[in-house]
Parts: structure tokens; C-alpha cells; sequence
């Protein structure tokens, strides 16, 4: 009896959220690494319920072997997918942040002309899914490209950049994930004090040993931090390779996606997906390292306040370069634009007519997916809500830090990862899901979860206990106080946090091409099922739609955070 | 209305002895108070008696029914937090009636309960029932807040709100009122007009008070009776003029009011007065000592005071002013009397001058009103 008091209904939903969490990302990530040893799939749920089941794991479990690992050495195609991806990454992130240095000291430190309206334009790529980037820079660079074109008629022959390339993969990605680094970048270059930077004045030094030796030393764990948590973002971005990546480029990402959507090796996938995850896992800890004891630098009572360099030839130059970034970015967006609204675009700068039939066909065949994505995105919205809510209620009110660490898991596993992980587990009986729009949102859930819990937990934070209690003490049950009283107060938190959730989860790529199902294909698996078939123009009309309604959801979160402040 | 009775009651937290035996029995319509300084378990104790602890052993009763068994919410005690902890997504209409509004969602049908909800989420959402309307408004009328009813709480004073705090907690009709250091976030002007505030409504309403505070001065104005708290335990229970005048150890002599507060040994008896020696002169006292070492104290407002020629009599000590303070009605002088530095308290009265620092002045103390312990 006293054993049943004490399973209320708060335990019993704690322990729904655990189970959850077992069922969809414990599991699938652990039976994947099983059958990166086992070479064959194996159904862990069909074996805690049918013995057949159950014995034919356990003869899997006796031809186990490091086997399949070795193979990675001899099978040249693993090795040199993995090296690949990590000099991709590697190149990716020692760009990103050279090419942000400058941008990045012009916004902390600067007063660089038109500093306000070039740092919302830097935040572009943030709306933008890499793979209409990456088919952007095909429209710029390829073939028939307007800036091939240009190239060709001033010069003469081949190509600028060629886009199917490592070179055009790396620069679509230094070009559309270089935010990420930006921000931190510009608070790396604010923690260096005017009073340090004045004082080596003092003592003689010219301006630019200042920076060498003090302002930039100071910045630099934030610098490092950035260029790690680029090499993560690169390592596991999978719209760019998948567009852009040649036959004779083996990339990581689209290795396991071909193993399992072209030939359905389950070992080879499950072999690459766990490299994938331990890389990607790697490198976001080591990153957090780095953050950890940069948090730890900045935390001062006293303000700190920077010198404002007004210098005109200094603050023109970082701002033109500035300009220049940003102008890729805007002729990437204005090259999408025109196509989609191009009749046909053969070689030339403009397209060769303009019509709407392009959106005309959108809307006419292709609107379902836009409302799949919007179904999918809410059902994804909802389920996260609940989950982020009670999980935030959990770990602030009772400590829950198990919980908490569960939350953050689905950070450090690429979209490829979990998905492969996601079909293994759920493609037979009893569970078998693998192909339903219900695995589709729960895989956006867990994806997307950690953002979410982050906004949730920091507004249950700031509801203090006491107010819990005063209802309590009025007479309200548990139940009553959380809908009058802890619901009310949380709803800025949930807004903001599940607005984010509904952008992330239209943008997604990597788990809409590997597991949504033809009859759900949300806008991001049409517009690269479109392109693939060459159907370059209703694509182009697609991701102008995707990208404005992120545009649209993004004004809105931004106004309804600036209405809780 | 109801009285509140605590036996024994343990509690631990994780193995750490938070309160260590504690027993109160607080009469209907006391005023009680809770004193201590902090970490001594008063809190804990009100917390028990509300339900948000569980004790770890004894047994809590309000009125003649036991409630450790009675969830919180049905304790029917109505509590002030130190915070006040006022819903800031209501008004202070809403705020004073959830809890008519949450008796309103245990009677009637879904209906009503689901207009009851959405008012208190948000009052644009359902009216009030006029019965409810008519009982808030008298609440907030007594607590001078009437005009305010349409104000978020974050828009008012630190003195209204916590009046909001008052009139939410006194609208459910309590069996007994728990105040946790309610005054604590307010500057003193406002803390002396609100203790008046209080203790008018208390004996209006004449409901049984738990009022727990770490100031003394707050404790014995206020409460018919005081429990000095310490470690987990309570250490002396009494009226204020009891605490104040016959403590029961160095430390609540020391707690409630100020003493002077010196080591000495019993060494001889003259009359039915105890000799006391301490370092480098006597003192008498008519109390009766239990120990030949005891702690000898001496309220500084006992001791009187004059200038070196001034003054006759016995039991003279002889000292030299450190330092006079001016407090307004009373003058406090640190006098230095071999090792000892000796606090003395007198009234002023206007015109009279202040010793200065460094004159020789004589102190007497009455034997009765020194106190061997």
C-alpha cells in the first residue's frame, strides 16, 4: 500500500519520459553498435517478447567478432570515407574562423560603418538548409552557372570553383555554418580589457603587438572553441555532401546513408554509424572542455568594457570584407530567387524568362508537402513540449540530473547516425515503425529535444518553489497548482523554445531523407527528391517557400522574446 | 480556528538532525512566535505543520485531529512566505482568490470548473461568481488594497504586497496563520507600521499565529508567547517579559534584548547574596547560583552611571568612558573596566550632556537585577 502511495502520478510520468528515451535512443544506439559487431541486424524488442527471436540474437551473438572493424583498414572505401570527412571538417573549421577573425573583431570591437545592418545580413545562413545552399552554389558555379559564365567570357575556359568538389562542399559550408563561430568569436574578442590593452600601451608596444600579444591570446580558447564546434557541425552536416558530393568522394555521411538506402549493408551502416557517433561525441566534449574554462574567465562581478577602435581605415576595410561575406550570401539567396522564378536559365547571367509556373506547380502537385512538413513539425512541436516540460520540472524541482544528462545525448548523434540507428530498431515486429510518420516525429523530437529543454529549464528555474507551495498551501493539488500557477508562468519559455523546435525541424535533412515515408515527405526530402530528378526550377520555388516561412516563424519567436523582456 | 500541538517531533535531513525533539503547544488565538537565529530549525518546524516536510518522527496536531497524514493542501493553514510568493501572472483580485476559487472547482460541475480554471489562469477568461467577488473585496477593503484589485502584483510596493500575501492567506479562513519571516524584505519604517498591521488583524480576527523571525525585537513586540529555538531544539518557551527578564542561559540572555555577558566563580555567600569574583573586582547578585563557574549577566539598561565625584553607595565599579552613542532616547556608553569593556544604557533627557569619551564614571548595578546562570 505504502509502495503504491508512493508511485504517484509524478513518478509514473517520470518514468514514462525514461522509458522513452530507452525505447528510442538507448536502445537503437546500443543494438547498432551490437550489430557493428555482430555484422548482421538483430531485433532487440522481438527478443525480449519471442523466444525464436531471442535465440536467433543470441547465434548472432556467437558469430560476433571485431571482424567487421578490421575491415575498415582492408575495405580502402571506410578508411578513406572517414579520412575524408575529417579533412573536410578539419578544412572547414581552420577557414571558418580565419575568415571570421576579421568580421568577428570588427563586430566586438569596431566601429565599422553599417556594423548593424551587416550583422543581421551574417545571420542568413542560420534560415538557410545546407542543401539549398549547396544547390545555390551549383546555380553560381556549375556548369551553366551565371558566375561560370561570367568567368568564361572574361578568361576563357573551365571552371571558377567547381562545386562537386571538396573545395565546393568546403565552401558551401564555410559560407552557410561560419554564425555559428561568429557569435562566440565576438565574445572571445570582449574579453580582453581596455584596462590590459592600455596598460601594454603604456609600456610601449604599437598597436598591432597589443593585439598579437594580448587581445588575441585572450580570445584564443574562444577561438579554438569555435573552430571544434565547426568541426562537429561539418562532420555531421549531410545536405551539403549529399547534393554536392562526386561519385569519387567518399564522404562519411553519405557512405552510411548509401549502404543503407542503396544496398542495406546493416553492418557496414551500423559500422560507420558508430564511428560517426564516437567522432562527432569526441570532438562536442572536447569543445565543452574548451567553453567550460572560458565560462570560467569571463565570470567577474565587474563590468568589463572594451576600447572602440574608430580608426577609418581600419573599420572601412573590416567592413568591406565584411560586405564582400555577405555578398556571397546574398547572391547565393538571389540566385535561388531568380531561379525560381526562371522559365528556363541556360548559360547567362539571368535567367532566360521569368514565369510563376514554378510556384504554380508547388502549389498545384507539391503543396502536400508543405503541409506535411507543417503536420510533421507540430507533431514533433507537441510531443517535445510535453517531454521538454515535464523533463525541465523534473531536473529543476527534483534534481533530476540523470534525466538531464539523457537530454543533452541526442547533441553529440549526427541525423545520419540516429536515423540509421532508428530503421535497425524499429523495421520489425513487435515495434516495427520504421517507414510511419510516428517514428519520422519522434526522431525531430529526439533530435531537437536538447534545445528545447535548454529554453524550458531555464524559465522552471526562474519559478521560484515557494510560488508552487503558496498554491499548495491555498488548497490547489499538485495537479491544479502546475495548470494554474507553474503552466501560466512557463508558456515564454515553451514559445520560444518550440518555435525553434518547428524551424529545426522543417530545416532538417539528414533524418527526412533517410526515413520519411512517400506518403509524409516533408518540403526538405521534395525539393532533393527534385533535384535529383532535375527538376531544378520547382525546387528552387520550394526552398524559397521553406525558406520564408523559417523567415516568418523566426520574426515571430524574435517578437514574442522581446515581448517577455 | 484551532490550536496547534507539536510532540516530539524529529526531523532529519540525509542524517543530519534538523530538529531534535521539539514540542510546542500553542493555544487558539496565541499569537506565537518562533525565534532563532538562523539554521535553528524554525522554519523547519513551520514547514512541518504545514506539510510541505515530513516530519521523521512525531506527531502534529491542529485543533484535536491529527495531520500528518493530511497533504498540504488539505491542512487548511493559510501561510505568509518570506518572499510572499504572489502568483505574477494574476492580479491582486486573483491572487486573494484562489483559494475561494479552488473550494469553488471541489463542489461544483464541470461547468464551473472549467470557467474556474480559465480564471485563474487569466481573470479576461471567466467572471468571478459574486459571492466570490463580494468576499475578496471585503478582504482587500480591511487590508486598505481595494483600490489596487486591478494591479499586477510586480506593480505594487513591498508593503502592499505583502498585505496582498496577508489577505491571500486569511481569504481561505484558516485553522491557523503561518507567517515565515514575512517582514524581512522591508525597510524598517514599514516593518514597525506592518507589525502593528498584523497584530491588530490577529486579534481582530483573533486566529491562531506561527510567526517565525530571527528578530527578537520583532518576536517579543508581537507574540503573546516565544519560543527561543537553537540547534534543532527549543531552549526556553515563555512570554516575552519572562524571556526577557528571567533567561534561562547565556544565550538567550544574549538572543532576546542585549547583556553584558562575563566568566566568573561563586567565592562566598553574604546574606542571600552570592559573591561573585571576577577579574579584578566583585560583584553580588541575589540569584542562585548552580554552579560554582557561572556566566554573569547583567542587562546594560540595569546599570547606572555617573560621573567619578556623583556618586555614593555600594557595589561601585569604577571605569573610564570608551565610547558614548547617541541612539535618540537612550545614550549607550562602552565603559572599560579592567579587561572588561561594560555596555550601559540611560535615557537621556534633553539638556543633560553626554559623558565624553575618557571620563571616569562609576557604574552600580542592584544585586537583584544580576543574573548567575
Amino acid at each position: 500500500m505504502k509502495m503504491l502511495k508512493r508511485f504517484d502520478g509524478h513518478s509514473l510520468i517520470k518514468a514514462l519520459i525514461v522509458l522513452f528515451f530507452i525505447v528510442f535512443l538507448v536502445v537503437p544506439l546500443f543494438s547498432i553498435l551490437i550489430v557493428s559487431i555482430t555484422g548482421v541486424p538483430i531485433n532487440v524488442f522481438g527478443s525480449l517478447v519471442d523466444p525464436e527471436t531471442f535465440k536467433s540474437t543470441i547465434d548472432a551473438f556467437k558469430n560476433s567478432s571485431l571482424e567487421f572493424y578490421k575491415s575498415i583498414a582492408s575495405k580502402s572505401g571506410y578508411l578513406s570515407a572517414l579520412m575524408n570527412s575529417l579533412e573536410l571538417s578539419l578544412l572547414v573549421s581552420v577557414v571558418v574562423v580565419v575568415m571570421c577573425l576579421p568580421i568577428a573583431y570588427g563586430i566586438a570591437r569596431t566601429k565599422m560603418p553599417f556594423k548593424k545592418t551587416l550583422t543581421a545580413l551574417c545571420t542568413i545562413p542560420l534560415i538557410v538548409p545546407t542543401f539549398i545552399a549547396a544547390n545555390a552554389f551549383i546555380v553560381m558555379f556549375g556548369r551553366s552557372g551565371w558566375v561560370t559564365y561570367i568567368y568564361e567570357s572574361l578568361r576563357g575556359n573551365g571552371l571558377l570553383i567547381n562545386p562537386s568538389s571538396m573545395i565546393g562542399i568546403a565552401m558551401v559550408q564555410v559560407f552557410f555554418f561560419f554564425p555559428y563561430a561568429l557569435w562566440p568569436m565576438v565574445a572571445a574578442f570582449k574579453l580582453s580589457d581596455i584596462t590590459l590593452e592600455e596598460g601594454s600601451q603604456n609600456l610601449g608596444a604599437k598597436n598591432w603587438f597589443t593585439f598579437a600579444f594580448v587581445t588575441m591570446p585572450l580570445a584564443l580558447p574562444g577561438l579554438i572553441s569555435s573552430a571544434l564546434l565547426i568541426f562537429t557541425v561539418s562532420f555531421s552536416d549531410f545536405g551539403t555532401p549529399i547534393i554536392l558530393a562526386p561519385k569519387d568522394l567518399n564522404l562519411i555521411v553519405v557512405e552510411a546513408y548509401r549502404e543503407i538506402a542503396g544496398f542495406f549493408n546493416w553492418a557496414g551502416a551500423a559500422i560507420l554509424t558508430v564511428i560517426m557517433v564516437v567522432v562527432a561525441a569526441f570532438f562536442f566534449c572536447l569543445q565543452h572542455l574548451f567553453t567550460k574554462g572560458k565560462s570560467y574567465g569571463t565570470v567577474s562581478g565587474k563590468p568589463k568594457k572594451q576600447k572602440i577602435i574608430k580608426n577609418k581605415w581600419l573599420t572601412r576595410t573590416i567592413a568591406g570584407y565584411t560586405c564582400l561575406v555577405v555578398l556571397v550570401l546574398l547572391l547565393a539567396m538571389i540566385s535561388v530567387l531568380l531561379q525560381s522564378f526562371a522559365t528556363t536559365w541556360g548559360v547567362g547571367v539571368l535567367p532566360d524568362g521569368y514565369t510563376m509556373a514554378n510556384y504554380q506547380a508547388v502549389f498545384s502537385s507539391s503543396f502536400e508537402n508543405v503541409t506535411n512538413s507543417l503536420i510533421l513539425a507540430s507533431g514533433a512541436l507537441v510531443l517535445s513540449v510535453v517531454i521538454a516540460t515535464f523533463v525541465s520540472y523534473f531536473v529543476v524541482r527534483q534534481n533530476a540530473s540523470k534525466l538531464d544528462f539523457m537530454t543533452t545525448v541526442p547533441l553529440v548523434v549526427p541525423g545520419i547516425a540516429l536515423g540509421i540507428a532508428l530503421i535497425q530498431t524499429f523495421n520489425t515486429a513487435p515495434l516495427q515503425l520504421t517507414g510511419t510518420a510516428t517514428i519520422l516525429i519522434i526522431a525531430y523530437t529526439i533530435r531537437r529535444l536538447p534545445y528545447m529543454v535548454r529554453s524550458t529549464v531555464g524559465t522552471m528555474r526562474s519559478i521560484k518553489q515557494d510560488i508552487e507551495e503558496a498554491a499548495v498551501n491555498l488548497g490547489a493539488s499538485r495537479l491544479t497548482a502546475a495548470i494554474t500557477v507553474v503552466g501560466p508562468l512557463m508558456i515564454p519559455g515553451i514559445a520560444a523554445g518550440s518555435i525553434l523546435v518547428f524551424i529545426t525541424v522543417i530545416k532538417e535533412t539528414s533524418v527526412s531523407i533517410l526515413m520519411a515515408p512517400a506518403e509524409w515527405a516533408p518540403m526538405s526530402l521534395a525539393i532533393f527528391q527534385n533535384i535529383l530528378r532535375g527538376e531544378y526550377y520547382t525546387a528552387a520555388a520550394m526552398s524559397i517557400i521553406l525558406v520564408v516561412l523559417v523567415l516568418v516563424l523566426q520574426a515571430i519567436a524574435t517578437k514574442l522574446s522581446k515581448g517577455d523582456a | 480556528m484551532g490550536s496547534v500541538t507539536v510532540k516530539n517531533l524529529i526531523k532529519q535531513y540525509d542524517g543530519v538532525m534538523a530538529l531534535n525533539n521539539v514540542n510546542l503547544e500553542i493555544q487558539e488565538g496565541e499569537f506565537f512566535a518562533l525565534l532563532g537565529p538562523s539554521g535553528c530549525g524554525k522554519t523547519t518546524t513551520m514547514r512541518c505543520i504545514a506539510g510541505f516536510e515530513k516530519p521523521t518522527n512525531g506527531e502534529i496536531f491542529i485543533g484535536k485531529q491529527k495531520v500528518n497524514d493530511i497533504p498540504a493542501n488539505k491542512r487548511n493553514c493559510g501561510m505568509v512566505f518570506q518572499s510572499y510568493a504572489l502568483f505574477p501572472h494574476l492580479d491582486v483580485f486573483q491572487n486573494v482568490a484562489y483559494s475561494l476559487n479552488i473550494k469553488e472547482l471541489e463542489k461544483r460541475g464541470p461547468g464551473t470548473k472549467i470557467k474556474t480554471y480559465a480564471r485563474m489562469i487569466n481573470k479576461k477568461l471567466a467572471k468571478s461568481p459574486p459571492e466570490i467577488e463580494k468576499k475578496v473585496m471585503e478582504i482587500l477593503e480591511y487590508v486598505e488594497l481595494a483600490p489596487y484589485r486591478n494591479r499586477l502584483t510586480s506593480e505594487l510596493s513591498g508593503g502592499q504586497q505583502q498585505r496582498v500575501a496577508l489577505a491571500r492567506a486569511l481569504a481561505m479562513e484558516p485553522a491557523v496563520l503561518l507567517m515565515d519571516e514575512p517582514l524581512s524584505n522591508l525597510d524598517k519604517k514599514l516593518r514597525n507600521s506592518m507589525r502593528a498591521t498584523i497584530r491588530k488583524i490577529q486579534l481582530d480576527l483573533g486566529i491562531t499565529t506561527i510567526f517565525v523571525t530571527h528578530d527578537q525585537e520583532e518576536a517579543m513586540s508581537m507574540a503573546d508567547r516565544v519560543a527561543v529555538m537553537k540547534d534543532g531544539d527549543v531552549i526556553q518557551l515563555g512570554t516575552p517579559t519572562e524571556l526577557y527578564s528571567n533567561p534561562k542561559s547565556a544565550f538567550i540572555a544574549d538572543f532576546v534584548g542585549s547583556s553584558n555577558i562575563f566568566k566568573g566563580s561563586v567565592i562566598g555567600q553574604d546574606g542571600e547574596r552570592s559573591i561573585v569574583q571576577l577579574d579584578g573586582f566583585q560583584i553580588r547578585s541575589t540569584s542562585i547560583p548552580k554552579n560554582k563557574e557561572v556566566e554573569v549577566v547583567i542587562r546594560p539598561e540595569n546599570i547606572e552611571i555617573a560621573l567619578g565625584e556623583e556618586h555614593p553607595g555600594d557595589d561601585i565599579l569604577e571605569g573610564k568612558v570608551l565610547m558614548s552613542t547617541y541612539l535618540g532616547s537612550i545614550v549607550r556608553y562602552d565603559v572599560e573596566i579592567g579587561p572588561y569593556i561594560v555596555m550601559v544604557d540611560t535615557t537621556y533627557q534633553s539638556g543633560k550632556s553626554v559623558y565624553p569619551p575618557g571620563a571616569n564614571v562609576k557604574l552600580t548595578v542592584d544585586p537583584e537585577k544580576v543574573f548567575l546562570l
